[in-house]
C-alpha cells in the first residue's frame, strides 16, 4: 500500500479505541486490513492499551461502607425537621412561627401591665387604714396634773441633776 | 428504555434507602479506583468517594434525569480529584525541592509515593504504568482514566470534563502518545 495514502494517526488511534462513527469506523476497518504500516499502527495502540491493564484496580478498606452510611445517616438526622415538610413547607412555616412568636410575645407582655381596678381597691383599703388609725388616736387618754406629777416624782427622773443634762460631744 | 442507575437515583429522591445501598454497592470500588488512579492515596481516595456518595445523597431532591446517572456521578468526582490535586500541587512542589536535605520534614507531609505494601503488592511492570499515567497532565490523566479504566465512553467523557467530543478525541490521543514514548522500553520488553 502507497504511503501516502496511510491514515493520521490520530485517526488510527480513533478507530483502536472505537471512537469514531459507523461510516467511519467501516472505512478506516477496510483501510486497515489491506494496510500494513496502518495496520501496524493500530497493532501498537492496542499493544499499549493491553499494557495499561495491568494496573489492577484495589478493593477499597473494609469500613468504607461503614464510613459511608454513617455519613449518610448524619445528613439524614441533620435533616429531619425538613425532611418531615420539604424546604417549600419550611420556607413557609418559617414566617408563620415568627409572626406566631411575636403575637404570644405581645399577649404576655400586655397581661403583665397593672389594670385601673386593683389601685382603686387599694387606694380604698389604704384611705380605711388611715381613718381607723385616727380613730385610736382620737381615743387615747389625755394625761391630767396629777399624771405629770407622778412622772416628776418617777424615782429614776428625779436623779437627774437639773440643767446637767447635757450630751458631751 | 431508562437507565436502571436512573430509575435508582429516583427512587432515592422519593426516599428509597435501599436503592442507595445499591448505588454504593454498585458504585464503591470504580470510585475509589478512580480516585486512587487519581490522587495516589488511598486514604484520601476514600475520603473523596465517601464525599461523592454524600453529595448525591444531598442532592437527590434536586436530582434531574437530564444525563447518564455516570456522568453526573464522574463529574462530582472528577471535580473533586482535579480541586485536590489542585490543593495538593504546592505540597508536593516543597516535597520535592527539600528532597533529600529535609527529609524529616517532608515525612508528615500528605505523600504522594505508594505505601511500602502497595510497592510490595505491585509489579515493576505496573509501576512503571502508574508512574506513566501519573506524568500526565491532569486533564489527559482524567481522560485516560475515565476511558481506559472506568469504561465511560468519550460522549460521556466530554460532558464530565466539559469539552467538546473531538477535543475529548485529541485529549486521549495526545495522552495515549505520551504513554507509549514513556513505556517504549516495557512494550518492547515484549511479554504483553
Amino acid at each position: 500500500m502507497n504511503h501516502e495514502k496511510c491514515m493520521e494517526r490520530e485517526h488510527l488511534f480513533a478507530y483502536a479505541h472505537h471512537l469514531l462513527e459507523a461510516a467511519e469506523e467501516r472505512e478506516a476497518r477496510e483501510h486497515v486490513a489491506q494496510c500494513a504500516a496502518c495496520g501496524q499502527v493500530v497493532m501498537e495502540f492496542q499493544k499499549l492499551d493491553a499494557a495499561l491493564e495491568e494496573w489492577k484496580p484495589i478493593a477499597p478498606s473494609v469500613w468504607f461502607d461503614a464510613r459511608v452510611r454513617a455519613a449518610v445517616a448524619s445528613e439524614r438526622s441533620a435533616g429531619f425537621p425538613f425532611r418531615l415538610f420539604g424546604w417549600r413547607w419550611a420556607q413557609i412555616l418559617a414566617p408563620a412561627c415568627l409572626v406566631l412568636l411575636v403575637t404570644v410575645a405581645s399577649l404576655m407582655i400586655s397581661r403583665r401591665q397593672p389594670s385601673s381596678a386593683p389601685t382603686e381597691r387599694a387606694a380604698q383599703s389604704s384611705a380605711a387604714q388611715v381613718e381607723e388609725e385616727l380613730t385610736l388616736f382620737k381615743d387615747l387618754p389625755v394625761l391630767e396634773d396629777e399624771d405629770y406629777e407622778m412622772l416628776a416624782n418617777f424615782d429614776v427622773l428625779s436623779e437627774l441633776p437639773h440643767g446637767e443634762a447635757k450630751v458631751e460631744n | 428504555m431508562m437507565d436502571q442507575d436512573l430509575e435508582l437515583m429516583l427512587r432515592v429522591r422519593s426516599g428509597d434507602a435501599e436503592s442507595f445501598e445499591v448505588l454504593l454497592r454498585r458504585y464503591r470500588v470504580p470510585l475509589v479506583n478512580f480516585f486512587v488512579r487519581m490522587v495516589r492515596d488511598q486514604a484520601l481516595a476514600e475520603d473523596l468517594a465517601q464525599e461523592v456518595f454524600l453529595r448525591v445523597y444531598q442532592a437527590r431532591r434536586r436530582y434531574q434525569p437530564e444525563a447518564r446517572f455516570t456522568t453526573w456521578l464522574y463529574r462530582i468526582a472528577t471535580n473533586l480529584a482535579l480541586n485536590a490535586i489542585r490543593d495538593r500541587k504546592p505540597v508536593a512542589a516543597m516535597v520535592q525541592f527539600e528532597d533529600g536535605a529535609k527529609q524529616s520534614d517532608a515525612a508528615h507531609i500528605a505523600d504522594e509515593r505508594p505505601t511500602a505494601e502497595q510497592l510490595m503488592m505491585e509489579s515493576e511492570r505496573e509501576r512503571m504504568i502508574r508512574r506513566a499515567v501519573e506524568a500526565l497532565p491532569e486533564k489527559q490523566c482524567a481522560a485516560v482514566i475515565l476511558h481506559k479504566y472506568q469504561n465511560v465512553d468519550y460522549r460521556q467523557i466530554s460532558k464530565v470534563l466539559g469539552v467538546s467530543e473531538s477535543a475529548v478525541k485529541s485529549l486521549l490521543f495526545r495522552a495515549y502518545e505520551s504513554l507509549r514514548a514513556r513505556l517504549e522500553p516495557l512494550l518492547k520488553g515484549g511479554q504483553l
